[in-house]
């Protein structure tokens, strides 16, 4: 436009906050990453890549990446097919649509550490509500330990996990949804197009951009989920649930070894970064398409 | 309303914000939590201050879950706590990054005046140094409701195989005979390790610094260990201590290991107090006597101002002190237990009205305490790679292999041993 | 469009089933927490509470410092929220209506701010903190959740601005109006929906942050309502009633929120972008 400067004037302070508060501590990851230091506090010295030639070396590592990656695929594929079942219900009309619409939030709007309390509870076998209503429902015969099993705490924490998010990505692809014109419906009515028929030749091709959207974002914040894995199973039963974050955060805070921590992080950065840019390159690409 | 609330909290915020510029200033943190633990150290601590005009001591409490992160990260700013509580591998780290200060003198002077109980001073002694002034046990016990074992018609089990047969007994009409956590939790490192020190393998070091424990006594304690899991709750691959307390309470558990449950069976269960009984820990078929896990909680002085560590003794002097020690104690009562012979027949402990109600329970756990290990500090020498075998819970984690994975007790504890090594061999 | 029956009775179904997966658990939580001790450990869970008891909200507020935490969250929370708005409108309005060198860069660049694990700056960030002397301040907690929050709530208002005729915009500065007066006077109004959105976005984002919040508060009276309610869970012993109380208490401010500005983010999200 006519001020050359006026734009980037408008993005500075955004940039310069991210790059002092996001972009500094990391490169200060990457230095310590360099370094050989044990306890926070404690003095290191300058090791060159050692740690990364350590951390890439250790098989802990890759089988983390392998949980992240199981993670991410189970939780975006349990909070896509519950958000598009849910979101598909509230783009109806009926009474009380804007009340269900608001509340469906619910989950997503009480404190992390709060969810971890409620699910911790309604799990255990002193007063827990699910294995009750499971037995009862006679899908098990006798209570079960939902976090005693590898298979089963990855999948505990997975659906616990989407419970927390589904909401909100329900109201995101409502949104898109509701950014598909009611023209197309009622043409394919007319042309006597059944509601499968409806959902595969308009719903899902239209909902595409905001599915790749929240895909991508939703892999990034997922694949960043920390507290809710902690707090549940520390990584147990038997590392089975030690996904990226949490290693990190054991070999920093556990196991008193800063500097492998950091290359952990540098490298699962890295790896994001990858998956960003690359992403990001394919949503451009999904624009110029259309 | 919401203004009101808004303005109380306002009011809060500004009042607390008021302090003295004169006198000396200690900054306490502590990671006794719970609002009642807090409120009860604020009322000795205003005590204090005001007995002491010279000296202003401020508590901050903190949780054990962040403290190891936190604490060494406040004390290289700058702007970490003058007095800081701790258990033994948590010194280790401290000490690591150069913020303990030693307290031999203030130790000597206070053993001559109170006699501190021996095991809980050993896991803060050694490099030729006592690290931290021990201000509380606790110890692990056997709990378990003297009309239960009466109604299946068994005795309080003294051997493994005694309680094996108890545990089975008591597995009737959907409850467990026995709740033992599996957890990668600490709870679970102490259930465990209170069956290594009943069957002679409570040193995990050798003299060397090798590790030091695949070998057959520690197999076997996995084993009975993992034997008795078998009839524990579904859910207690997850377990911390509370879970195994509410199971206890709800009489779904016939037995479990725990510090204590007084507090919770009798405000929870609404049971009669002469009904819960306690014992100390089973020991193996072929050992004699019976000993436990405890842990000494300590304080450590983290200033390197001298007039701040002149203030600080004088209030860890006056902590001690039988007409305060007592109610310290009672800010948990029925969980922490006295570190000194003082302090064990303080008149401020046993005039508490839950520890009057639990009387004969306390005894018995004081008594139990007196027998206490911790592992990595059974030799005299510490070893830095403690403090991170503790973190990351590689006892507990061993449990899983079993439990969980379905490994042999001697694979587990050989992995166990691998581990071990492998944290020893970084530094 | 009529609904035959069979439909009509699916989308009944599938609502009861949602209803039941979001509401359920809270039912539980509140119910409980009036529950007595003794019921809400009993072997078999009972639906509705047998007994009715205050004691656990009497102890919660009592003993530990409720009203101060929900202060500093809300202090936090409504902070952050602003600095967010601030900070990713004019950045979102310049990303999305301008045209200049290296847009497309910068905006990934910001977008990468999620590419790493909020665990990996948490030490040099103390740090950092520390250094400023910050450390057990709001200020660091209002800091951080900014910087958490602002690469998504600049994306968000993406499809908000894209919904904006350009024309309005031209007419306007074909008038000779500066572009911030365009900014907020014209784009504000016509985006308020979706800035409202951002706003809850950021709030709840605050409102329930608790790994920062852990490690860079110290004193009892700055902390919020996540770590002040982990601090009543208590290393040895857990008191069900007493969290199942606080559960109760965390909830019930961003539900009264909710009640009010709930309908505005929803509204915000599906209805504003429709153009």
């Amino acid at each position: 436009m006519r001020n050359a400067t006026l734009p980037f004037a408008f993005v500075a302070p955004a940039l310069v906050f991210l790059a002092a508060v996001l972009g500094w501590p990391l490169l200060q990851a990457v230095w310590l990453s360099l370094q050989d230091v044990g306890v926070i506090g404690s003095q290191g010295r300058f090791v060159g890549l050692a740690n990364y030639a350590a951390v890439l070396g250790d098989g802990r590592f890759w089988r983390a990446l392998l949980r992240s990656l199981v993670w991410v695929a189970g939780n975006a594929a349990v909070q896509t097919l519950a958000a598009l079942g849910a979101a598909l219900i509230l783009n109806q009309q009926f009474p009380g649509v804007r009340l269900a619409r608001t509340w469906i939030i619910l989950g997503w709007i009480v404190p992390t550490v709060v969810v971890v309390i409620i699910w911790r509870w309604l799990l255990s076998t002193s007063g827990g509500m699910i294995n009750p209503l499971l037995v009862q429902a006679g899908v098990i015969d006798r209570p079960v330990g939902f976090f005693a099993s590898r298979e089963s705490a990855m999948t505990t924490l997975i659906l616990i996990n989407s419970w927390r998010w589904f909401p909100f990505t329900t109201l995101m692809l409502l949104a898109g949804l509701t950014r598909i014109p009611g023209e197309l419906y009622e043409a394919a009515r007319i042309d006597g197009a059944g509601a499968v028929k409806r959902f595969t030749r308009i719903t899902w091709p239209l909902l595409q951009p905001t599915l790749l959207v929240l895909g991508v974002v939703g892999t990034l914040l997922s694949f960043n989920v920390f507290d809710v894995i902690w707090l549940l199973t520390a990584g147990g039963p038997a590392q089975a649930t030690q996904t990226l974050p949490v290693l990190i955060y054991e070999t920093a805070f556990k196991g008193y070894r800063l500097s492998e921590a950091a290359a952990v992080s540098v490298i699962t950065s890295l790896l994001l970064m990858a998956f960003a840019v690359a992403a990001t390159r394919a949503m451009a690409a999904d624009e110029a398409e259309r | 309303m919401k203004r009101l609330t808004f303005l109380a909290g306002l009011a809060a915020l500004l009042s607390a914000g008021t302090a003295l510029a004169e006198p000396v200033n200690l900054t306490l943190w502590h990671m006794e939590q719970p609002p009642h633990r807090v409120q009860r150290m604020q009322e000795l601590l205003d005590e204090f201050n005001k007995a002491n005009p010279d000296i202003v001591v401020k508590q901050e409490p903190q949780s054990w879950g962040e403290v190891y992160a936190k604490a060494p990260a406040a004390m290289s700013a700058g702007n970490g706590p003058d007095l800081l509580f701790t258990i033994p591998d948590f010194t280790t780290v401290m000490k690591g990054i150069d913020a303990v200060v030693p307290v031999d003198d203030l130790v000597k002077e206070l053993d001559a005046k109170h006699g501190f109980v021996p095991a809980t001073l050993a896991p803060y002694q050694y490099d030729d140094h006592v690290w931290a002034v021990p201000a509380y046990n606790m110890a692990i016990s056997l709990w378990y409701r003297n009309s239960a074992l009466k109604a299946a018609g068994i005795e309080v089990p003294k051997t493994w195989s005694e309680w094996k047969a108890a545990a089975e007994k008591l597995s009737a009409d959907g409850k467990y005979g026995i709740g033992l956590p599996a957890n990668k939790q600490l709870y679970t490192d102490q259930t465990v390790y209170s069956f290594m020190v009943n069957n002679g393998a409570a040193d995990i070091y050798k003299d060397d610094g090798s590790i030091d424990f695949d070998k057959p006594q520690t197999v076997a304690a996995y084993q009975a260990y993992a034997d008795l899991q078998k009839l524990s709750p579904p859910d207690s691959p997850s377990w911390t201590w509370g879970e195994a307390e509410a199971c206890f309470a709800s009489a779904s558990c016939g037995m479990i290991l725990q510090f204590t449950v007084i507090n919770t069976y009798d405000t929870q269960a609404e049971a009669d107090p002469a009904d819960l009984g306690v014992a100390p820990v089973p020991h193996a078929d072929d050992q004699v006597d019976s000993a436990t896990i405890s842990y000494s909680n300590a304080i450590m002085l983290t200033t390197k101002d001298a007039a701040k560590q002149e203030a600080a003794k004088k209030f860890l002097t006056w902590l001690l002190e039988p007409q305060t020690y007592g109610r310290f104690l009672t800010m948990e009562p029925g969980l922490f237990l006295p570190v000194t012979n003082d302090g064990a027949e303080a008149d401020s402990f046993w005039k508490d009205p839950v520890v009057t109600k639990y009387k004969s329970q306390v005894e018995t756990m004081v008594a139990n305490s007196k027998n206490g290990k911790l592992f990595g500090f059974t030799t005299g020498k510490v070893f830095p790679s403690i403090g991170a075998i503790s973190a990351q819970n590689v006892i507990a984690e061993t449990l899983q292999h079993i439990v969980v994975d379905g490994q042999s007790a001697a694979d587990a504890v050989k992995a166990g041993q691998a581990r071990m090594a492998e944290i020893t061999a970084k530094k | 469009m009529r609904r035959s029956l069979a439909q009509n009775l699916v989308l009944a179904l599938g609502l009861l089933v949602l209803a039941a997966l979001v509401l359920l658990p809270f039912w539980w939580v509140a119910s409980g927490s009036v529950k007595l001790p003794k019921e809400i450990i009993q072997r078999v869970p009972t639906m509705m509470p047998h007994s009715f008891t205050t004691q656990h909200f009497e102890k919660l507020f009592s003993s530990s410092d409720f009203p101060t935490y929900l202060v500093n969250s809300l202090l936090v929370a409504l902070a952050s929220t602003a600095a967010t708005v601030a900070l990713a409108l004019p950045a979102a309005y310049a990303f999305f209506r301008m045209d200049f060198p290296g847009r497309a860069a910068l905006y990934r660049a910001i977008l990468l701010a999620y590419a790493f694990p909020g665990v990996v700056v948490l030490i040099p960030l103390y740090g950092l903190f520390s250094a400023a002397g910050l450390v057990d301040s709001r200020i660091s907690l209002v800091i951080v959740n900014v910087a958490f929050a602002l690469p998504f709530a600049i994306w968000m208002m993406r499809s908000f601005l894209a919904s904006v005729p350009r024309e309005i915009e031209e007419a306007a500065l074909i008038d000779g109006a500066p572009v911030a007066t365009i900014l907020l006077r014209i784009m504000v109004p016509l985006i308020a929906p979706g800035i409202a959105s951002v706003a809850v976005f950021a709030f709840i984002a605050s409102w329930t942050e608790y790994l920062f919040a852990s490690v860079l508060i110290v004193s009892d009276e700055r902390r919020t309502i996540p770590v002040g309610f982990a601090g009543i869970i208590g290393q040895y012993q857990i008191d069900w009633g007493l969290l199942l109380a606080g559960a109760t208490a965390a909830t019930i401010p961003v539900v009264l929120l909710f009640a009010l500005v709930g309908r505005w983010f929803v509204a915000g999200l599906t209805e504003g972008a429709v153009k």
